[in-house]
C-alpha cells in the first residue's frame, strides 16, 4: 500500500485539492461545510467549496505568491480557513496556521520563524497582534482581513486587503488566465511542503513540523479512506463539528482531511464557547475532542444531575450507577457488548441515555475519540457506559497523527490502542520510549535541522519523546512524556500525568501539576473547577466571591483533600501527594501558563507559583 | 489593483435560497429562517397536529348530536377567544368590550342573511361567503372606530372605556327594534347557505349538526392558521412589543397607533365572525345576550387558556363551553345543587361561582392558563434527564 502513495498516476498527483477539485465535479450540490451565521447555518455545496478555494488560489497567484511562499492563517475555525489552506496548496504555497488565542509574542515568532509573506487575519484583533509585530517579520506583503469591523476606513497600512477584494483580484487573474491554477497544481511533487504545523511549544518555542503532500496522503490513507479509526470509514453521510484550532494537527486531520478524502460535512461551531449548543444542534456521528473537553462535559452532567428534580436525580443516578456497571463490562470485552449489557442499556436507553446524549449533543455519536492529550480511563468509561463508542488515539504533529489507535471491538482501556497497518512501531528497551517510523513520518523543522536531527535518527526512526510499553503485546500504553517524568530524591521514577489525570477526573478539579523532581515526597498545584465548585458552595451555603475567594475557603480544602486522599488510595506509596496548595489564579493562555492546546507549560508553572511550591516543602 | 471592486464577494452557490433541505434527524439544525419560523417544525409536531384534525373530524361521526352542537358553538367561541387574544394577549390592549363586536357581527349577518319584507330588517343575502366577511367587516369598522381611544389610554383605563361600549351596545340594540326584534323578542339569526345548498338543514353531507360540527371545524382552522400567521409576522412582533412596553416599542419604531388600531381591527373582525356563526347554530338572536357577562366569559377563555397563544384560546373556549354541560349535569349527581332557577344554589349559580374561581386559581397558580400546564408538562420531559 504504501508504494503508491504521493505517487504520480495518470490523473496527475493526488492532493487534498485535487480531492475536493473532483467531489465539486461529481456531487457539485452535495453539502460540504455548514457555518452559523445570525442564527442559521449556511450550507456551503462543494461546487461552492471549490469555487472559493479556487479562487484564493488565483489571487495568491495574482499576488505573486511562488512555490514553497508560506502562508499563514490566524483565525477561528471557519470556511474561510479552509478556502485559503486549499488555495495555498493549490498554487504549492506552504499554509501556516495560528492559534486564535495566542498573545502577540507568540505570533511574532511563528510568523517571523516561518516567514509568511501573506497573512489572512480574521479581524481587527488578530490584525492589530500582526500590526504590532510586523517590523520584526519583514516578509510579510499582504494582510487579509475577513472581518471588516474596525478595520475598514479606520486603518492606513497599506499591506491590508479586504477579504472580498482579494476574492474580486482572484476573479480577475482567472478570468485572464483561466488555467494558471490547474498548471500550477499540475506542477505539484510528492516531496512539496503542504503546511507547516507549528508545536504547541511546552517546553521552548515552537517548532514548525513540516509535513509534505506525501506525508498527508499516507495519513489519509490510513486514518481516513483507511478506515483507521472509524469502523466503517466515514462517508458523505457523516457529519463532524469543528470547533478545536485548525492550526493543531488532529482537528485538521478531522475538519480538513475527513472532509476533502471522504466527503463528512464539517459544521462549524460558532465559537468554543458555544460548543455545547452547537454539537446540541448538529448531533454530529464522528467526534473528535481533547481531554479537556470530555472532562468539562462530564462535570456538567454531574453539576445538573445533582441539580434535578428529586425524581429526576433520583432516576438519573441509578441509570449513570447501571452506566457504569456496563462501562466496566465493555472495559473487560474491548468494546463489545454482551447479551447482558445490551439489555441493561436497552432499558437505560429508553429511561434516560437517548436524552441525555441528545442533551449532550452526542445522540448520533457512532465514532467518539480522544486524543492529543493523556485522559484518564474513568472518563472514557462514563462515556461507554452510556452507549458512546469511545476511542483513545494518539499521534503526533511529527507523524502526521499517524501512531496507534484503538480499534472499535479491540479497545483496552487505559492504552493508546495498536499501530495502524504500516505502520512501525517500537519500544526502546533501555529508556521505554516510543518510535515510529512510516511515509507520514515529517520532512524536519523549519528551518531547525539541529531540532530535527534530535528527534529524527538515521534510519528514519521518529524519537516521540513519550514513554510508553506494550500491553498484552497488541497495545501500547503511554506512561508519560519522556522529560516529565519525576524522579524523586529517594531515586523513584514516578509519572506525573497518571496522578494529575486520576485527580483531573473529578469534577471539582481542573488543573493538577505534580511537582516532586528531586524531592523527598510529591506535591500538587491544584486549581479548582469554577463552575462545578462554585454549584458545590453555592448548594452548601458557602458564601464567595472570586476564584480565589473560593479557593481559600476550608470547606474547599476539605473537599478537594477528599480528592487527593481518594486518588491517593490507588496508588503506591511514593506516588502518593504528601501536600496540595491551590492555585491563585485560572490558567491561561495568555499569560504562558498554558500552550495554545491548553495543556500546562510545567516549566512556567513551577517557576511561577515558585513560592508555593517552597511553602508545602519548607512545612 | 486600481480597478478591483469592492463591494459584496462574489455570489458562490451558498447562499441560502428560499427551498432549503432539512439535516435528517437534527431538528434543531436550521439552514434557512424558513425552517427556523415554519409552524409544525419538527415530525412530532406534524404527526400530533394531523391526529388531533382526524380525531376532530371522527368525533363528527361518532358524537351524538346534541354534543356536536356544543362542539360547534364552542368553535365558533374559540374563533372569538382568539380574537379578544389577538388585542389583548398579543398586543397587550386589555378590552371588555369583546360582546359590542360579537353583537355587530352577529346583526350584520342576520340582517344580511334576513328574508326582506318581514318585521325587521333584511336583504335575503344568505350566501355565507357573503354574510360572514361582510360581519367581519362591519364589526372590524367599529373595532377601528374605538381604536383612538386605545392610542390614548392604558390598562385598566382602557378597560373602563370598552366597558362602556358593552353597556351602550346593549342599550342600543335593545331598543333598535327594527334590527334586533327588541328585548325578549330576538330575531332569526344568519342562515349558513353555501351555493344555494342550506347547511342548517339534514342533507346528503350528514345531519344539520354534523354538517354545522365540519363548516365550524374547518372555519376555526382556518381562523386559527391566519392568527399564528398574523402572530410571527412582522406585525405580531410589533403587537408583542407594545405589549411588553409601548415606549420601548415607539422607540424602536414601531408606530404606535398603526398597530394599535390594526390589532383592535383584526380582533374585531374576528369577534364579528364569531358572532355571525355563533347564532346561526342556535338559529335565534336575543339582545338580551350581549352583556358583560359575555365579554367576561372570553375574557374568562382567554386567562384559563393561555394568553398570546392561539392553541390556548381554543382550549379555554373548549374548557368553557364544555363546563355548561357538565354543570347541568350536576343536579343528578348532587341533590343539593338544583336545576330551578328560583332555588338556592341552582346549577347558574354554581357556574358563575366556578368561572370566578377558575380564573383565581389559574390566575395564582399559572398564569399561562391550560397552555401554560401543557408546557410545563412538556418542559418536564423536555429537559429529562435534567431540570434544565
Amino acid at each position: 500500500m504504501t508504494a503508491t502513495i504521493g505517487e504520480r498516476n495518470a490523473a496527475g498527483l493526488t492532493t487534498i485539492v485535487t480531492r475536493v477539485r473532483e467531489r465539486a465535479l461529481s456531487t457539485p450540490g452535495a453539502v460540504a461545510l455548514r457555518h452559523k451565521d445570525l442564527g442559521i447555518w449556511r450550507e456551503v455545496t462543494w461546487s461552492g467549496y471549490w469555487e472559493r478555494a479556487e479562487l484564493v488560489a488565483h489571487a495568491l497567484l495574482a499576488l505573486g505568491v511562488e512555490p514553497g511562499d508560506r502562508i499563514a492563517v490566524h483565525s477561528e475555525n471557519r470556511p474561510e480557513w479552509l478556502y485559503a489552506d486549499l488555495g495555498a496548496v493549490a498554487v504549492r504555497a506552504v499554509t501556516v496556521g495560528l492559534y486564535p488565542t495566542s498573545p502577540a509574542s507568540e505570533v511574532s515568532h511563528v510568523l517571523a520563524d516561518s516567514g509568511a509573506t501573506v497573512l489572512l487575519a480574521e479581524d481587527q484583533e488578530q490584525v492589530d497582534k500582526a500590526l504590532a509585530v510586523a517590523a520584526e517579520c519583514p516578509g510579510l506583503r499582504h494582510i487579509v482581513y475577513l472581518e471588516p469591523r474596525g478595520i475598514r476606513g479606520r486603518y492606513t497600512d497599506p499591506r491590508l486587503l479586504p477579504w472580498p477584494d482579494l476574492l474580486a483580484l482572484g476573479e480577475r487573474h482567472r478570468a485572464e488566465h483561466p488555467d494558471a491554477v490547474d498548471r500550477r497544481m499540475a506542477a505539484a511533487e510528492p516531496g512539496d511542503v503542504m503546511t507547516l504545523i507549528y508545536t504547541s511549544g511546552t517546553t521552548g518555542p515552537p517548532k514548525g513540523v513540516m509535513l509534505t503532500v506525501r506525508n498527508v496522503e499516507f495519513a489519509v490513507e490510513t486514518l481516513v479512506t483507511g478506515g483507521g479509526f472509524t469502523s466503517p470509514p466515514p462517508s458523505e453521510r457523516d457529519l463532524s463539528l469543528s470547533y478545536l484550532p485548525l492550526c493543531h494537527v488532529a482537528e485538521r486531520a478531522f475538519t480538513v482531511w475527513f472532509n476533502a478524502a471522504a466527503g463528512v460535512q464539517v459544521n462549524f461551531a460558532e465559537s468554543l464557547d458555544t460548543v455545547q449548543a452547537n454539537l446540541r444542534e448538529v448531533q454530529p456521528t464522528i467526534l473528535f475532542g481533547v481531554p479537556r473537553m470530555w472532562e468539562k462535559v462530564l462535570a456538567q452532567v454531574d453539576i445538573r444531575r445533582d441539580s434535578a428534580t428529586p425524581v429526576k436525580r433520583a432516576l438519573t443516578r441509578f441509570w449513570l450507577r447501571v452506566a457504569d456497571r456496563v462501562g466496566d463490562t465493555l472495559v473487560r470485552t474491548g468494546g463489545r457488548h454482551t447479551a447482558a449489557t445490551r439489555l441493561l442499556h436497552a432499558a437505560g436507553w429508553l429511561c434516560c441515555y437517548r436524552a441525555l446524549r441528545e442533551r449532550l449533543g452526542m445522540r448520533r455519536v457512532r465514532y467518539a475519540a480522544s486524543g492529543a492529550a493523556p485522559v484518564a480511563p474513568a472518563v472514557l468509561k462514563f462515556y461507554m457506559g452510556i452507549g458512546i463508542p469511545m476511542h483513545e488515539v494518539y499521534g503526533m504533529s511529527e507523524n502526521t497523527a499517524v501512531a496507534t489507535a484503538n480499534r472499535p471491538g479491540r479497545v483496552r482501556l487505559g492504552t493508546v490502542g495498536e499501530p495502524h497497518p504500516g505502520v512501525e512501531l517500537r519500544i526502546d528497551e533501555a529508556t521505554g520510549e516510543i518510535m515510529t517510523r512510516h511515509p507520514g513520518t515529517f520532512a524536519g523543522y523549519w528551518g531547525n535541522p539541529r531540532a530535527t536531527a534530535d528527534v529524527l535518527d538515521a534510519d528514519g526512526w521518529l524519537h516521540t519523546g513519550d514513554v510508553g510499553e506494550w500491553v498484552e503485546g497488541t497495545h501500547v500504553r503511554i506512561t508519560d512524556r519522556m522529560k516529565d517524568i519525576i524522579i524523586t530524591a529517594g531515586g523513584k521514577n514516578v509519572a506525573p500525568s497518571e496522578i494529575e489525570n486520576a485527580l483531573k477526573a473529578s469534577p471539582y478539579v481542573k488543573e493538577a501539576v505534580v511537582v516532586g523532581d528531586q524531592r523527598p515526597y510529591l506535591v500538587a498545584l491544584v486549581g479548582i473547577e469554577p463552575d462545578t465548585v462554585g454549584e458545590w458552595a453555592r448548594r452548601r451555603g458557602v458564601t464567595y466571591t472570586t476564584y480565589r475567594d473560593l479557593s481559600g475557603k476550608a470547606e474547599v480544602r476539605e473537599l478537594v483533600q477528599g480528592v487527593v486522599d481518594e486518588v491517593n488510595s490507588r496508588f503506591a506509596h511514593v506516588e502518593q501527594i504528601k501536600r496540595f496548595a491551590f492555585l491563585p489564579k485560572e490558567l491561561d493562555h495568555e499569560d504562558g501558563e498554558l500552550t495554545a492546546t491548553q495543556k500546562v507549560r510545567r516549566s512556567a508553572v513551577a517557576k511561577l507559583f515558585e513560592d508555593l511550591v517552597e511553602g508545602m516543602y519548607a512545612r | 489593483m486600481t480597478d478591483v471592486k469592492s463591494g459584496p464577494a462574489p455570489s458562490a452557490p451558498d447562499i441560502p435560497t428560499g427551498r432549503s433541505r432539512r439535516v435528517r434527524g437534527r431538528p434543531q439544525l436550521y439552514t434557512s429562517y424558513a425552517q427556523d419560523m415554519a409552524l409544525l417544525d419538527t415530525p412530532a409536531k406534524r404527526v400530533s397536529t394531523g391526529l388531533l384534525v382526524v380525531l376532530a373530524l371522527a368525533l363528527s361521526v361518532v358524537l351524538a348530536d346534541r354534543s356536536l352542537e356544543v362542539l360547534a358553538g364552542a368553535y365558533v367561541l374559540a374563533i372569538g377567544a382568539i380574537g379578544l387574544n389577538i388585542v389583548t394577549g398579543y398586543a397587550g390592549q386589555v378590552s371588555l368590550g369583546h360582546a359590542f363586536f360579537v353583537a355587530i357581527g352577529a346583526y350584520t349577518a342576520a340582517a344580511l342573511s334576513g328574508p326582506p319584507g318581514g318585521d325587521v330588517i333584511g336583504f335575503g343575502v344568505a350566501e355565507i361567503w357573503i354574510w360572514l366577511p361582510a360581519a367581519g367587516l362591519v364589526a372590524a369598522v367599529a373595532g377601528v372606530l374605538v381604536a383612538p381611544l386605545a392610542t390614548r389610554l392604558r390598562g385598566l383605563y382602557l378597560a373602563i372605556v370598552t366597558l362602556g361600549l358593552v353597556f351602550l351596545g346593549e342599550h342600543v340594540f335593545k331598543e333598535w327594534k327594527a334590527l334586533t326584534g327588541g328585548p325578549g323578542v330576538g330575531r332569526e339569526a344568519a342562515v349558513p347557505q353555501l351555493f344555494g345548498y342550506r347547511l342548517d338543514e339534514d342533507g346528503p353531507l350528514g345531519t344539520r349538526e354534523q354538517v354545522l360540527y365540519l363548516l365550524m371545524l374547518v372555519l376555526l382552522v382556518v381562523f386559527a392558521v391566519a392568527a399564528r400567521n398574523l402572530a410571527r409576522s412582522r406585525v405580531g412582533r410589533a403587537f408583542a412589543a407594545i405589549r411588553d412596553r409601548d415606549i420601548a416599542a415607539a422607540v424602536m419604531g414601531v408606530p404606535l397607533t398603526r398597530f394599535k388600531v390594526l390589532a383592535f381591527g383584526i380582533s374585531s373582525c374576528y369577534a364579528g365572525c364569531a358572532g355571525a356563526l355563533l347564532y346561526s347554530v342556535s338559529g335565534y338572536v336575543e339582545p338580551g345576550s350581549f352583556n358583560l357577562l359575555l365579554s367576561v366569559q372570553f375574557i374568562a377563555m382567554v386567562l384559563i387558556g393561555g394568553v398570546a397563544t392561539v392553541s390556548g384560546a381554543i382550549a379555554g373556549a373548549l374548557f368553557i363551553s364544555l363546563l355548561q354541560p357538565l354543570t347541568r349535569a350536576l343536579p343528578s349527581l348532587l341533590p343539593v345543587v338544583s336545576a330551578d332557577t328560583t332555588q338556592t344554589p341552582n346549577v347558574f349559580q354554581v357556574e358563575t361561582v366556578l368561572y370566578g374561581l377558575l380564573i383565581v386559581l389559574f390566575l395564582v397558580f399559572e398564569p399561562r392558563g391550560l397552555f401554560g400546564l401543557w408546557v410545563r408538562a412538556r418542559n418536564y420531559w423536555k429537559s429529562w434527564p435534567f431540570s434544565y
